[in-house]
């Protein structure tokens, strides 16, 4: 029977892991269908979240079926905790994306470029903290993880530089406006996307070495209690 | 029975070991507010020739549930019978190091083992109730050790204090083995606290019970924590995470990993401990 669970819980990671790899494509998909208006490219990004959602249902029942059937305790129990944890914000990040490609929908090349190449690093650094987050989940491995918390702060610093600059075009001029509202919105989209990506981590953090590393004074109060 | 610690002057407990094992990481991490009733250092317990417990220390905390896992044969139940001297009817066991309850020495000569075993009850694997009424295998204890209060309140008091008093209360006259199986193990615990005890110790006290008996004992444990220090010994690993607040891991002898049972079942320290909980082995 420990056979059988070690391997249920094996493929149940895998099948993680694969989720994780199509939502990293689909908010590749996502940026590329914002930067070249690619309406295709957005009505596909919007029909692969069904198989996200799929997904994320699969595995949060199968996360609930091992729980129940094997009570699992000490790394098994943190390895399952981090997978319906991560589901969840791998939902979320595909639900971004869905939010990036339907402002895409009606977005023209024009419109993004005062803030293009903001929205090019951005997603460039997004995807990375993203694909950073995955691998650390799929090694366990704790650098990987940590490395992720950094760039969050770089992708903050870049949605503040995109209101900034909305808010200085705004105040001279009102022309554009639903144009620059598409614009903060994908900036809005792609910082909650590195948000869930940072979340990844921490629940990596949390697989590996036990330790809620999240809201960092609450866990060190709840340590010395 | 071959005792070694009939002074308080210890022999050393290494002796016949390749290295030392004691490792003072493993002593629980209590906080200075936590008493420790039982003390271990460095305690070996043989059976002839065959160290069935190698080295073990640890402090049970106080007012608090500790739970000793482990495979079959790993020591716990030799461990635990050692702390009232339930193994001295065993011929041929040795017994080496520090034991102590409430810094006194439970090996010393002047030590009663009865007078102990009144301090540090236990309540066995399966339920073992006298042949006699309810009523009386709870009081008998008491009378024949003296007790001068009233032995009805004692009694009613010690069935409340087990849960199984309004189960009881109207056939206390009866055979104690009308009782169902869960019934009779809560009426021997019963039996062990009208003695008044400071400690209780469970040797796998639910194994024999139906998992509904087996929830009303646990229920039953919570409680009874606060007025008794617990010592449970189990091989369900699911009740030892659910009723303790400390858990030991033994391993062939040895005290594996002692901590608070949160830690040992989430993040143990020691890959044998995650291989255990887990049944990688075992």
């Amino acid at each position: 029977m420990t056979t059988h669970f070690v391997n249920l819980l094996e493929d149940l990671r895998r099948r993680s892991a694969r989720m994780a790899s199509l939502v990293e494509d689909i908010v590749q998909e996502a940026c590329e269908s914002v930067l070249d208006a690619n309406e295709s490219l957005a009505e596909r990004v919007i029909e692969r979240d069904n198989d996200v959602d799929t997904e994320e249902v699969v595995v949060e029942s199968e996360v609930i079926r091992l729980m129940a059937l094997y009570q699992p305790v000490g790394s098994d129990l943190r390895l399952l905790c981090a997978i319906l944890k991560i589901n969840n914000d791998l939902e979320r990040i595909a639900d971004c994306a869905v939010n990036m490609a339907e402002r895409a929908r009606h977005m023209n090349r024009q419109a993004m470029s005062p803030q293009r190449d903001v929205i090019t690093e951005m997603g460039l650094s997004v995807r990375d903290m993203l694909r950073n987050a995955i691998q650390a989940f799929a090694t366990e491995d704790v650098e990987i993880a940590q490395s992720t918390f950094a760039r969050d702060q770089h992708v903050d610093a870049l949605y503040e530089k995109i209101i900034k600059q909305i808010v200085v075009e705004g105040a001279a001029s009102s022309n554009g406006m639903a144009e620059r509202l598409d614009v903060l919105s994908v900036a809005k989209n792609l910082e909650r996307i590195a948000d869930h990506a940072t979340n990844i981590a921490e629940d990596v953090i949390f697989l590996a070495t036990g330790e809620i590393v999240r809201h960092g004074d609450v866990a060190a109060k709840m340590k010395q209690d | 029975m071959v005792s070694q610690m009939q002074s308080d002057k210890l022999e050393s407990p290494r002796q016949g070991f390749d290295t030392p094992r004691f490792d003072p990481d493993v002593l629980p991490p209590l906080s200075p507010a936590l008493e420790t009733v039982i003390r271990a250092e460095t305690v070996t317990i043989r059976y002839g020739d065959f160290a069935a417990v190698r080295d073990v220390s640890l402090k049970i905390p106080d007012h608090h549930v500790t739970a000793i896992i482990g495979p079959s044969g790993c020591g716990k139940s030799t461990f635990l019978r050692a702390i009232n001297r339930m193994n001295d009817f065993i011929p041929q066991m040795s017994i080496s190091g520090s034991l102590l309850y409430r810094g006194e020495n439970i090996y010393r000569t002047r030590c009663d083992p009865v007078d102990l075993r009144r301090r540090i009850g236990m309540v066995f694997q399966k339920p073992n109730p006298f042949p006699k009424t309810i009523f009386k295998n709870v009081a008998w204890g008491a009378a024949i050790n003296g007790y001068r209060g009233n032995i009805d309140d004692l009694v009613e008091k010690s069935l409340r204090q087990a849960a199984i008093w309004d189960e009881v209360k109207d056939k206390l006259h009866q055979s104690a083995f009308a009782l169902s199986g869960g019934q009779q193990q809560r009426l021997c615990i019963a039996r062990a606290i009208a003695l008044q005890p400071d400690v209780l110790l469970m040797d796998e006290p639910c194994s024999a019970l139906d998992p509904i008996a087996t929830a009303l004992i646990e229920d039953l444990i919570d409680q009874l924590k606060k007025n008794f220090t617990v010592v449970l010994v189990t091989h369900n690993m699911q009740q030892a995470a659910r009723v303790s607040n400390f858990t030991a891991f033994m391993y062939m002898g040895e005290l594996i990993e002692f901590d608070k049972t949160d830690t040992i079942f989430t993040k143990p320290n020691k890959q044998r401990t995650q291989d255990y909980i887990t049944g990688r082995f075992g």
